[in-house]
């Protein structure tokens, strides 16, 4: 069963965040109709894998944009303008380029597959926490827990307070 | 290892090739060029150049191969006239040679600046970057009206709209001759086997054309003239054109 | 990172606000929108796609290019709006870079603008190719007859450069709105809901998503900044690795650049008055913006004079024939109006920018950047038209005009883009309601 609370005010949820955090909920999460530092922090969201996805997509890029610059160039000899096959600076271009583009591929693959976005199941929600509320939700706690956590949440200031059955 | 660091080289060398099987090259002599313009119609019969019309010509889209340029000084009766046929350089440092996206135009094995109707996309970026503006665009599908259709060579291809075209030292002259040179024994095209049609027409001789590879070639020894230039030379284009200059009284 | 001081003109509006103004310009249509698409839309299909279909059968001699200018006002065109597609990325990736807070409420409508600037360029590509069916051919898409495109061409790089802008700057916006699409997600019902729960990819807002996100938007943002410059930089190449005089300069691919974000932030200034005027955000644009604005425009118009100034001084000194007298075709031949039209409204006119009146006056600067854009769509022309028909042979000399068929492809293309925007401010939501949100003071307790 997960436990959502709604609060109107920031504070009052950081506050419930911490509280819980440090009651040791480990499977919180803190929904916000902004992106909030402070939230990420008491998760202890530090640095993103996003950002090694990006440079793998920039070095793969580089090197498959270099080489299909060369093997390209390789499959019919046909030289152009006294300029060399192989010539460096034309394809520095192309590499440039490619590293961008499958950099940006690459973070977009690590944006789905770290936030596990799409979502291909029901999560609880509520939708004014996408206007003005923010909404924290404790999930697989069950009687002695969840009471403990409800507490918690009542203690911070809740505006409301909703049971939702988990599907599994 | 050796061959791929003897190939890496290979490619890595400028223009790539050390050497051309055949470098054609051509001399003309301004002093004996009288303007008459035989060259034009001898390539536009031999090219299957179309008939773009006066209403087209006169709003700068004709198609010539090879054009006479004119310069004139002073007013009439003293006028000084020179006339240079400016076609396509054979540049063996093409700039339009780097810039065609599909490689519809690149540099053979015989040192000329090959066009490739088919594979030609009409970009016209070539166009843009040639300084001596010898490539034609064909910027409708030009037809032959009857009888006329009749006079086309059938050893020519006929461009439709969209592409790309230019001198190409009539190649498929080129081509006939290293053919019959080739069932012949295997030997070398001799010097006089490949004439274009400018130079076939031309009534005074003005144009050399030959191999310069070749040290006996009538070019080789015309090309040695104190009187030849480049046009545009400092471009560095390195054409494969001399002129010889026009001896002024 | 939230702002102490507020930017609204008309007092701060709440969260549930925000929410409720950004998606009503979305979900409720008038019909005053139906009759402005109604009209963009028959404008590009009579102006550009008819005439296109025309020179389809016809041959490229429908349009006005000739043997010099074989290049005319569909590469000048294509330039100008790659230029104005630089808009979105500077305001968007840049100013996201720098933190800076005025940007939140415009940057969606700006990175809009890039996408559908480059639309219409690439558009352009097909329009002037000569046999067009065949483009495809200058993609590195196997093929029975094994040839390749030609990867050391400087219209290659244009090719792989303006894939990449497309992809990136479409996965940049999108990314960006998924927040946007979950807010419209919420607040719709029936087919709209369903459309925006696959939109949206199921976003809740959770702390995880938020930091997901705003690491992989700041990595876009990373990657698109030297995209952007590189892109240009290329497009200027095209004319600069030639070795035609008055195109063959080495300071071609700053100037462009220069160009391109000048003309970019005039074009968003106008979207800017559009937005206001159409869709009712005075709350959410204002007079923070509109100076901000201002002040770039005019950095951006110094460095643009600057540099036309170092290439008018250069290639007088050097005084080579050609480049004299391509510099003398292009001051005083018969172009010589739009130049110096182009000068004015480039160079002189954003120069009253400097004084708050016209800087802070909302109607003033839509007058101003429109003049802009005209000068800078001018700017791309006269680089075409007065380079191109004096190059190296005076035999070989000529002129260009654009034809009947070219000049309606211009104007159909304005009505492509506004086309495409209109339907964009009804489908994504045309200002960033959680980074208006960011903005905002945060409800306390105590106040």
């Amino acid at each position: 069963m997960a436990i959502m609370g709604t609060f109107v005010f920031e504070e009052d949820f950081l506050a419930a965040a911490e509280n819980l955090k440090s009651s040791g909920f480990d499977n919180i999460s803190l929904l916000s109709p902004l992106p909030l530092e402070e939230a990420q922090e008491v998760l202890g969201l530090g640095k993103s894998p996003v950002r090694r996805f990006s440079l793998a997509g920039a070095m793969i890029g580089g090197a498959a944009g270099f080489a299909m610059c060369v093997a390209t160039a390789l499959v019919f000899i046909l030289p152009t303008g006294g300029r060399a096959i192989i010539a460096l600076p034309s394809y520095l271009v192309i590499t440039y380029e490619m590293t961008i583009l499958l950099g940006v591929l690459f973070t977009l693959l690590g944006f789905h597959i770290i936030s596990g976005l799409p979502a291909w199941h029901d999560e609880p929600y509520t939708e004014s926490a996408g206007i003005d509320r923010f909404v924290v939700v404790v999930e697989g706690t069950d009687g002695e827990q969840a009471a403990r956590a409800e507490a918690i949440i009542r203690g911070a200031g809740a505006e409301e307070i909703q049971h939702v059955e988990e599907k599994s | 290892m050796s061959t791929f660091v003897e190939k890496l080289k290979a490619y890595s060398k400028p223009g790539y090739y050390d050497e051309f099987d055949y470098h054609w090259t051509m001399t003309i002599d301004l002093d004996r060029c009288t303007g008459c313009e035989a060259c034009v119609v001898a390539c536009q019969a031999e090219n299957n150049l179309p008939i773009v019309g006066e209403k087209r010509i006169a709003r700068n889209r004709e198609i010539k191969w090879i054009r006479i340029e004119r310069y004139w000084e002073g007013d009439f009766p003293d006028v000084k006239m020179g006339f240079i046929p400016m076609l396509c350089q054979q540049c063996d440092d093409a700039p339009c040679e780097t810039v065609c996206p599909v490689f519809a135009t690149y540099h053979n094995q015989d040192g000329l600046n090959t066009q490739i109707y088919n594979r030609c996309i009409g970009t016209r970026s070539c166009a843009i970057y040639c300084p001596y503006e010898v490539r034609y665009f064909n910027w409708f599908t030009y037809t032959w009206d009857e009888p006329l259709e009749q006079q086309l060579n059938p050893d020519v291809s006929v461009r439709e709209k969209g592409v790309m075209e230019k001198c190409t030292f009539c190649i498929q002259r080129i081509r006939i001759a290293k053919d019959k040179a080739k069932d012949d024994d295997q030997r070398r095209v001799r010097d006089g086997e490949v004439v274009p049609a400018c130079v076939q027409g031309c009534p005074t001789e003005a144009m050399v054309f030959g191999d310069s590879n070749d040290p006996e070639a009538k070019v080789s020894k015309m090309m040695k003239n104190p009187r030849g230039y480049a046009v545009l030379e400092e471009l560095n284009t390195t054409p494969s054109i001399v002129y010889l200059k026009k001896a002024h009284a | 990172m939230k702002a102490q001081e507020t930017m609204f003109d008309q007092g701060q509006p709440s969260y549930a606000d925000v929410n409720k103004d950004v998606l009503s310009s979305m979900l409720e249509t008038g019909p005053r929108y139906w009759v402005l698409l109604g009209t963009t839309m028959s404008v590009a299909v009579i102006c550009f796609f008819m005439p296109w279909v025309y020179q389809l059968f016809v041959g490229i001699g429908a349009a006005g290019m000739n043997r010099n200018a074989v290049w005319g006002t569909y590469i000048s065109n294509f330039i100008f709006w790659i230029g104005l597609s630089h808009s979105g990325t500077l305001l968007s990736a840049v100013l996201h870079i720098t933190n800076s807070q005025w940007r939140k409420s415009i940057y969606r409508s700006a990175e809009a603008m890039t996408l559908f600037s480059l639309m219409t360029a690439a558009l352009f590509i097909m329009v002037h190719v000569g046999r067009v069916w065949f483009v495809h051919w200058t993609f590195p898409i196997p093929n029975p007859m094994g040839l390749w495109p030609n990867f050391r061409s400087p219209l290659m790089f244009d090719v792989m450069a303006i894939t990449t802008y497309l992809t990136a700057s479409s996965i940049f916006i999108y990314m960006g709105s998924v927040p946007d699409f979950a807010a419209v997600r919420d607040a719709s019902t029936g087919l709209r809901r369903r459309l925006y729960t696959i939109f949206s990819f199921g976003w809740r807002g959770t702390a995880k998503e938020w930091h997901t996100l705003g690491w992989a938007y700041t990595f876009f943002a990373v990657f698109v900044i030297p995209l952007a410059v590189s892109v240009h930089s290329i497009v200027s190449w095209d004319f600069a690795l030639s070795i035609v005089p008055g195109l063959h300069h080495t300071i071609f691919a700053p100037y462009f650049v220069c160009g391109a974000i000048y003309s970019g932030t005039a074009g968003i200034v106008t979207v800017m008055y559009c937005l206001r005027k159409f869709l009712g955000f005075e709350k959410y644009i204002g007079q923070v913006h509109l100076d901000n604005l201002g002040k770039l425009l005019i950095a951006l118009s110094l460095i643009w004079s600057y540099i036309n100034i170092l290439e008018l001084f250069s290639t007088w000194y050097g005084g080579t024939s050609f480049e004299i007298e391509a510099l003398k075709f292009r001051l005083t031949g018969f172009y010589a109006p739009l130049y110096w039209e182009m000068i004015l409204f480039c160079a002189f006119v954003p120069l009253l920018m400097l004084f708050k009146k016209f800087r802070l006056s909302w109607n003033k600067m839509l007058v101003i950047s429109i003049l802009i854009n005209i000068g800078m769509l001018t700017e791309r022309f006269i680089i075409v038209a007065t380079s191109l028909p004096r190059k190296f042979l005076p035999n070989a000399f000529g002129f260009y005009f654009p034809s009947w068929v070219e000049i309606s492809i211009t104007i159909g293309s304005f009505a492509i883009f506004a086309t495409l925007f209109l339907i964009f401010i009804k489908w994504v939501p045309a200002v960033s309601i959680y980074e208006v949100k960011e903005t905002l003071k945060p409800l306390r307790r105590d106040a």
